[in-house]
């Protein structure tokens, strides 16, 4: 495979390859019919899935700097670059980006309805965004395409979303702006201040990671400014509140998109960017107690939040709040082990509560509604459907043997040891998981059949397995045998780990001083 | 090229483009007197005016490439590539203008003549203005330019909201007028001079004496009238809502023009050593700009008011980049004005379309669902709101990206944050037109389907949105140039050093 893949120099326009395709793909989209609009972006996106898949053997798992970067001048005269690359932590958000897009598609088949080619064009735009965001190495770059991605979504979710579509998309466009706008102001005196002290100006990350340290007493805001515009995407309480309308109201691809990828934008800026850059602040104590604190709260928060919602995909939605809040645990836990396991994590939750995602909005095509209550007893109507939901939820909720218990138990092993309180409390999150999904899970699909709507459901179809068996066997697939992932996530782990105690991350190690404050 | 500026031929090869357009508009004005009863006349007028510009541009770019510099102190006239820059801003507004006008007089059966004319001599008159070296040319500049202004905002003359308009203009103006009047009369009590380069050369190093300071305040304070800075706003939503839509245009982008690039001479040559005196004031000004411009846009219900309160707003963002006083700064004032003009060039373009007899009464609601029956029209004008609300990709973010790069090379930290965050508010009024025309069902389809878009509008249109984007995603030659024209305003240190 690798010698395919080097014959055709796969490594140098690969990531080139996966920005433009989608954009491309535009262009027959729009100017085709309605009709033809899906099949078009089924194509392309099978496409950009094929093609990313060689990432996987073009990876040097061994190495945990960036791999397969390239560049091209932009701007200049600002020292602006358009330069990408991936390691072990982008590289799997890209493939689980490419994945979950031709799933999507194909979810949209029946129920995307009006407007067809619109639709199938803002999705590819937003896979351009997507992918764009995980392999952006200049911060003008990452900044254009963290912003960019907001538009086909907020058309997505406003136009062909719920009843409460409009509020839901404009609340979820002003918030992340809001977020985004501050972090630009941050980046801009990033890359002046650098520039001043080295005498470079440039945007590029490798040249503002090596010289951040020099920022000194700027530090603190500018990671401020980094980490609300995270916090607010990944969300963090209490900053979560755009998340249950988004999520609710986006139309099922939307949902899935938001949910599997862009809120591990949010967690994937922290591990990139935020932390990277200002270890000094961002695992002082005071932050670290206070990042730690927000995401157990999250943990809890979410989980109850979700137990007492009657609308499933409300449920879902909320139990998305819990699980990114173990991913923070794990990002402020700061070991290989916990950094690892907030990758597995971020990976898990995207497959699962996609799939969840997906088999609600199958459910609700057939029967228009998304009360809990409206449903019992269709195990016996609809058992393939009750099968799969089951299993889905079983690795939502971590079950041995699926893929979300790695990350979950990986986190909490790696946070035990700097925080047996706070991973303590996270812990009763999975039992809270436990509840509130296998409550649903009762009301919905066991019980007593007793509405006679429900009898008339029609099992999954041949398009629907087709969405839905990657994902189970993806499932199981990373539960079983989730070593060949995480010894690619390791070193970029362990580079992420190194890189924030060398700057004096003394918060872990119990440690009071910071060698770096002042020095320079 | 050096032209001595002393000599009759220097001065009027110096002044080419300026005597060009004027005695071009005299001619369209001939011609108008002769040939002035149908629609046909009307357009021929408007497409001399048009070669009009296309002939000043032409004695423009002489002056620009051959790389004009005075011999010696500039008199009365600069002779360097920031007014060349300025100047070409306002003719390509004021070609923008002509065009969003030829179909629009048609329909709004505004034939009378004069109206070209009119802007030609208000565009001779602003480039006067900026690239005045001289109080009293830029003075004169600024009287040439408003008293047109005022007569076409009152162009719709039976139309009561467009005489208001007018009739507030005029007032407001005078007062203005009289402000930056007394403040030239102070400043050349304390130097004897109007020069501007002799001013800055006295101030250099000392103190400011009391009467200076008055003078440069009320300058401050006549600029701050003709940009529409808050709390000087108060004329200009109703003057914008009440004017013909093509003349809004050209005011919201010509007038600002000039006028900015005025003030950014005035502070940057005559001042540069009161900067620690200015430069609260700027921000002061700015500062209220943008936060109440956007607010108070946030509740409006009409189009054509809502981009009026966002206009002062963007006066505000200007303000930002005049403050700094270098030159990014002035560089980044020259950039967003582009910016700013071609996106409102545009949106203005789509108001006059949308609005059949009346504009003032397009609300949202009139455009929901458009995108469903005018597809072009409404992805249009949602870039225009994107780029003014400074979305990445649109060279209104491009815009705004040099304004918070120019603030922060200086260390300033509180006026980027406050531009940023009062952007986010923006989004709460440019988002809601997007949503309107895309997810909204439309109240009255035949209405919109058989709205008209004039070939000549929808051409102008066209290029704007052409130029945003592009320049939005690829704005290395734009960039290059701003910052080179903004260059021979300011990298003399000591204000002398011009010589």
């Amino acid at each position: 495979m690798t010698q395919l893949l080097d014959s055709i120099h796969y490594d140098q326009w690969i990531l080139h390859a996966l920005i433009l395709l989608p954009l491309a793909g535009v262009v027959p989209i729009l100017l085709g019919d309605e009709r033809t609009a899906k099949r078009t972006a089924l194509v392309v996106t099978l496409l950009e899935l094929v093609l990313s898949l060689g990432l996987w053997w073009a990876f040097d798992p061994s190495n945990g700097g960036m791999q397969l970067v390239s560049s091209a001048p932009w701007i200049p005269r600002w020292g602006i670059t358009y330069r990408v690359g991936i390691d072990g932590i982008s590289l799997f958000m890209v493939l689980l980006t490419t994945v979950m897009m031709p799933l999507s598609v194909l979810a949209s088949w029946t129920s995307i309805t009006r407007r067809e080619r619109a639709f199938y064009a803002l999705m590819l735009t937003l896979l351009t965004g997507l992918v764009g965001v995980f392999i952006a190495l200049d911060l003008f770059l990452f900044y254009v395409f963290f912003e960019v991605m907001l538009i086909p979504m907020y058309f997505i979710i406003g136009i062909w979303g719920g009843a409460n579509r409009l509020y839901a998309a404009i609340k979820f466009f002003i918030y992340t702006m809001a977020g985004s706008l501050l972090m630009l102001v941050a980046i801009v005196v990033m890359a002046w201040r650098i520039g001043a002290v080295t005498g470079v100006l440039s945007f590029s990350y490798e040249h503002l990671l090596a010289n951040a340290s020099t920022l000194g007493s700027a530090a603190p805001w500018l990671f401020a400014a980094f980490a609300l515009a995270f916090a607010i995407k990944v969300p963090v309480f209490p900053l979560h509140t755009w998340l249950p309308d988004a999520h609710v109201e986006a139309p099922t691809a939307g949902s899935v998109l938001l949910a599997a990828i862009m809120l591990k934008i949010g967690t994937y800026g922290f591990l990139r960017f935020a932390v990277p850059f200002f270890p000094e602040v961002a695992l002082s104590p005071e932050v670290t107690r206070l990042m730690v604190l927000l995401a157990v709260i999250g943990i809890i928060y979410g989980a109850l939040v979700a137990m007492v919602q009657p609308d499933i995909k409300k449920l879902v939605a909320y139990s998305s709040v819990s699980h990114l809040g173990f991913v923070m645990l794990g990002i402020w836990g700061v070991s290989v082990i916990s950094v690892q396991g907030a990758l597995m994590v971020m990976i898990s939750h995207g497959i699962s509560t996609g799939a969840l995602f997906l088999l609600i909005g199958m459910i609700y095509e057939r029967r228009h509604t998304r009360l809990i209550d409206d449903y019992g007893g269709i195990a016996r109507v609809v058992p393939l459907f009750s099968l799969i939901l089951t299993v889905v939820a079983l690795s939502s909720i971590g079950l041995p043997g699926l893929n979300g218990f790695v990350g979950e138990f990986l986190v909490l092993l790696g946070s035990f040891g700097a925080y047996p309180w706070a991973t303590g409390i996270a812990t009763t999150g999975v039992i809270f998981a436990a509840a509130y999904l296998l409550w649903a899970l009762q009301r919905m699909i066991f019980n007593r059949l007793d509405n006679p709507e429900n009898e008339r459901l029609t099992d999954l179809n041949r398009r629907e397995l087709a969405v839905l068996i990657p994902l189970i066997i993806g499932i199981v697939w990373l539960g079983l045998f989730p070593g060949p992932v995480l010894r690619r996530m390791e070193p970029a782990a362990q580079r992420f780990v190194q890189g924030t105690q060398t700057h004096g991350g003394s918060a872990k190690l119990g440690a009071t001083v910071h060698p770096q404050q002042g020095s320079r | 090229m050096q032209l001595d500026l002393s000599t009759p031929q220097g001065i009027t090869l110096g002044l080419l483009p300026e005597i060009l357009l004027s005695g071009w508009a005299l001619v369209v004005l001939l011609v108008a007197s002769w040939r002035h009863s149908t629609a046909e006349d009307s357009r021929l007028a408007g497409w001399l005016s048009l070669a009009g510009i296309a002939v000043s541009a032409a004695g423009l770019a002489w002056l620009w490439v051959n790389d004009a510099t005075p011999l010696g102190l500039a008199q009365m006239m600069a002779l360097d590539p920031f007014r060349y820059a300025a100047a070409a801003l306002i003719l390509l507004s004021t070609a923008g203008a002509i065009l969003l006008s030829l179909g629009y007089l048609e329909r709004e059966l505004l034939l009378a003549p004069e109206y070209y004319p009119l802007l030609l001599l208000s565009a001779t008159g602003m480039m006067f203005m900026a690239g005045a070296e001289d109080l009293i040319v830029l003075f004169l500049g600024l009287e040439v330019m408003s008293v047109a202004v005022y007569v076409l905002a009152g162009y719709n003359r039976a139309n009561a909201w467009s005489s208001e308009a007018a009739l507030k203009y005029f007032l407001i103006g005078a007062f203005a007028s009289g402000f930056l009047l007394y403040g030239i009369a102070l400043a050349y009590g304390a130097t004897g001079t109007t020069n501007l380069s002799l001013i800055g050369a006295q101030f250099a190093g000392g103190q400011l004496s009391l009467m200076a300071e008055l003078g440069l305040g009320l300058l401050l304070i006549g600029f701050a009238f003709k940009v529409a800075a808050v709390p000087f706003h108060m004329w200009a939503p109703d003057v914008y809502d009440g004017a013909p839509t093509p003349v809004t245009a050209f005011m919201a982008t010509g007038v600002k023009i000039a006028a900015f690039a005025g003030l950014v001479r005035v502070l940057m040559e005559g001042f540069p050593a009161a900067a620690s005196l200015w430069q609260p004031v700027i921000a002061g000004l700015a500062i209220a700009s943008m936060v109440v411009g956007n607010l108070i846009a946030l509740a409006q219900r009409t189009l054509k008011r809502m981009l009026a309160y966002s206009s002062i707003a963007h006066a505000g963002y200007l303000l930002v980049a005049v403050w700094p006083g270098t030159r990014l700064g002035s560089g980044a004032v020259l950039l967003y004005l582009a910016a700013y003009s071609l996106t409102t060039i545009a949106s203005f373009g789509f108001l006059a379309a949308l609005g059949r007899h009346g504009e003032r009464t397009v609300t949202f609601d009139d455009i929901a669902g458009l995108a469903a029956n005018r597809p072009w029209m409404a992805l249009g004008l949602s870039l225009c709101m994107l780029s003014l609300l400074g979305f990445p990709g649109t060279f209104g973010f491009i815009g705004k990206w040099y304004i918070i790069s120019a603030l922060i090379a200086e260390g300033q930290m509180i006026l980027p944050v406050v531009l940023v965050v009062t952007s986010v508010i923006s989004a709460g009024y440019y988002l809601p037109v997007i949503m309107s025309m895309y997810m909204k069902t439309a109240p009255n389809d035949e209405l919109q389907r058989d709205m008209r878009l004039f070939p000549s509008a929808a051409g102008v249109i066209a290029l704007s949105l052409v130029a945003v984007l592009a320049l939005g995603i690829w704005p290395r030659e734009a960039l290059d140039a701003a910052v080179k024209s903004a260059g021979t305003l300011t990298q003399t240190g000591t204000p002398v050093a011009r010589q």
